[in-house]
């Protein structure tokens, strides 16, 4: 099964430091989500991981899927998503930021949180951009909004990296950009 | 109003042991990290706990009062010899 | 639990029973400060914890020929010197109740709450004053850096203090305090969290 990892500089696990190799199995020996196993996103978690590098890499073996990742007992890269760079990581606060405005922009104390994403995507702090974006409409629209948001979120990022993301049909069309 | 998963930083820092010592919950680890990918303070928070307890490691184990040693070592002596 | 003894553990066993000095002497060199830090969790002065660790190294020596290896060296030596200690603090007239062991707070946060934004703000609970990366890392290496964590330490309450020394100076793992200290895994993270909070705390200052 294919699936996306991000990683640290230099092909590094952001949590356990492991020195990921491209191009070989990786056998982690069992699966115990979130302790053991090969932990990587589903198109639709990729909001809530962003990383410095994204990769592509393949699971094998009995895939567990969770709320927001998929465990595996083994796995390999495959390739390093080269789309994923500051140009588009940019345009993804953009488009966060202006989601939010047009959500929440005139609302007395809301909108204070277009204000803060707009800050934050320009001060580079995108994944923060990101979350407030999500807050934002929880707070106007209640927990399913955020879902929403983040769900909007990852059809953005599947659209602009050419990933196969069939199971986040939008419900709505989907807002120009 | 917030969503139950969603944790704030002041909560974040009293899990940063439970996290170290892997004994958060599965839901929890995947809240604590999540949290981490965008708040470089708690970032910062979690190494700077991971240098306390490395340079923790590195202060001398420490020794009793002399006076207190040798008392000891007359006990040994005494039960030694008995 | 069922233990193995370290090849460690059963030399010094075994010198300790054959009346070895050097044995005994590298126990009380090994293990002596940690013992005491466990003694001042329940008796009220320091003068009266030489008196427990005295004490509890005679029944050490008693019942080395009882001692039948099921539970590692340390945790048997500590576990006297925490019953002796307990026993003690119990004849004086000042009893320690165990709510007072340093956990006195409970649920009292371990950063100050000033640190973080309040709850009429837009991101309640997230940091107003992070923490800075720690520069140049080389400073925490060096003596200074030792000697303020030392005093940290020093100042902790007592089971805090116990606590951390036993697990990050001296390296037992979270059961053998646990078993040595009679405590809950629970109990013994909360000491522990507590007391590195503090430390690291200190280091922040000292690295500002």
């Amino acid at each position: 099964m294919i699936a996306y990892k991000f990683l640290r500089p230099g092909g590094i696990a952001p949590y356990t430091g492991f020195r990921w190799p491209v191009g070989d199995w990786v056998d982690a020996g069992g699966v115990d989500p979130c302790r053991t196993g090969i932990h990587a996103c589903a198109v639709r978690d990729l909001p809530i991981w962003m990383g410095p590098e994204l990769w592509e890499i393949e699971l094998a073996g009995e895939i567990a899927v969770q709320a927001r990742k998929l465990v595996a007992p083994r796995g390999r890269l495959l390739r390093r998503l080269d789309g994923w760079n500051e140009g588009l990581i940019r345009d993804f606060g953009r488009a966060c930021v202006r989601r939010t405005r047009e959500r929440v922009g005139f609302l007395p104390v809301l909108s204070g949180y277009a204000f803060d994403a707009d800050r934050l995507a320009g001060l580079g702090r995108v994944p923060l951009a990101a979350f407030a974006a999500a807050r934002a409409a929880e707070l106007r629209d209640g927990p399913a909004a955020y879902e929403e948001e983040r769900r909007l979120q990852a059809i953005w990022l599947a659209e602009r990296l050419g990933l196969e993301g069939g199971d986040l049909q939008a419900k709505k069309p989907p807002l120009a950009v | 109003m917030r969503l139950d998963r969603e944790l704030a930083c002041q909560e974040v820092v009293e899990l940063v042991t439970a996290y170290l010592e892997d004994a958060l919950s599965p839901e929890d680890r995947e809240r604590f990290e999540e949290h981490l990918v965008f708040c470089d303070g708690c970032q910062n928070y979690l190494e700077q706990m991971r240098d306390t307890i490395a340079a923790t490691g590195r202060v001398p184990v420490g020794a009793l009062p002399a006076a207190l040693e040798e008392q000891l070592l007359e006990a040994f002596r005494g039960w030694r010899s008995s | 639990m069922e233990q193995v003894p370290s090849p460690q553990d059963a030399r010094l066993l075994e010198g300790l029973r054959a009346g070895d000095e050097a044995a005994f002497v590298a126990l009380m060199r090994e293990y002596g400060a940690g013992m005491l830090r466990v003694a001042m969790m329940y008796v009220s002065s320091r003068a009266v914890a030489e008196e427990v660790v005295q004490e509890a190294w005679l029944g050490v020596l008693k019942g080395i020929g009882r001692f039948e290896g099921r539970s590692s060296l340390k945790t048997w030596l500590f576990r006297i010197v925490a019953n002796t200690a307990k026993t003690r603090g119990m004849r004086e007239s000042r009893s320690i109740p165990f709510s007072s062991l340093g956990d006195d707070a409970g649920a009292e946060p371990t950063v100050d709450p000033d640190r973080f934004l309040g709850s009429g703000e837009r991101f309640p609970g997230h940091w107003a004053l992070p923490p800075q990366a720690w520069a140049p890392e080389g400073r925490l290496l060096s003596q200074e850096a030792l000697d303020v964590i030392e005093r940290a330490i020093d100042r902790l309450p007592p089971a805090q203090r116990a606590v951390i020394s036993m697990r990050d100076v001296q390296g037992f793992t979270s059961e053998e305090v646990c078993n040595a200290l009679d405590l809950t895994e629970t109990n013994q993270r909360v000491l522990l969290h507590r007391a590195r909070a503090k430390v690291r705390d200190a280091l922040e200052e000292y690295m500002r």
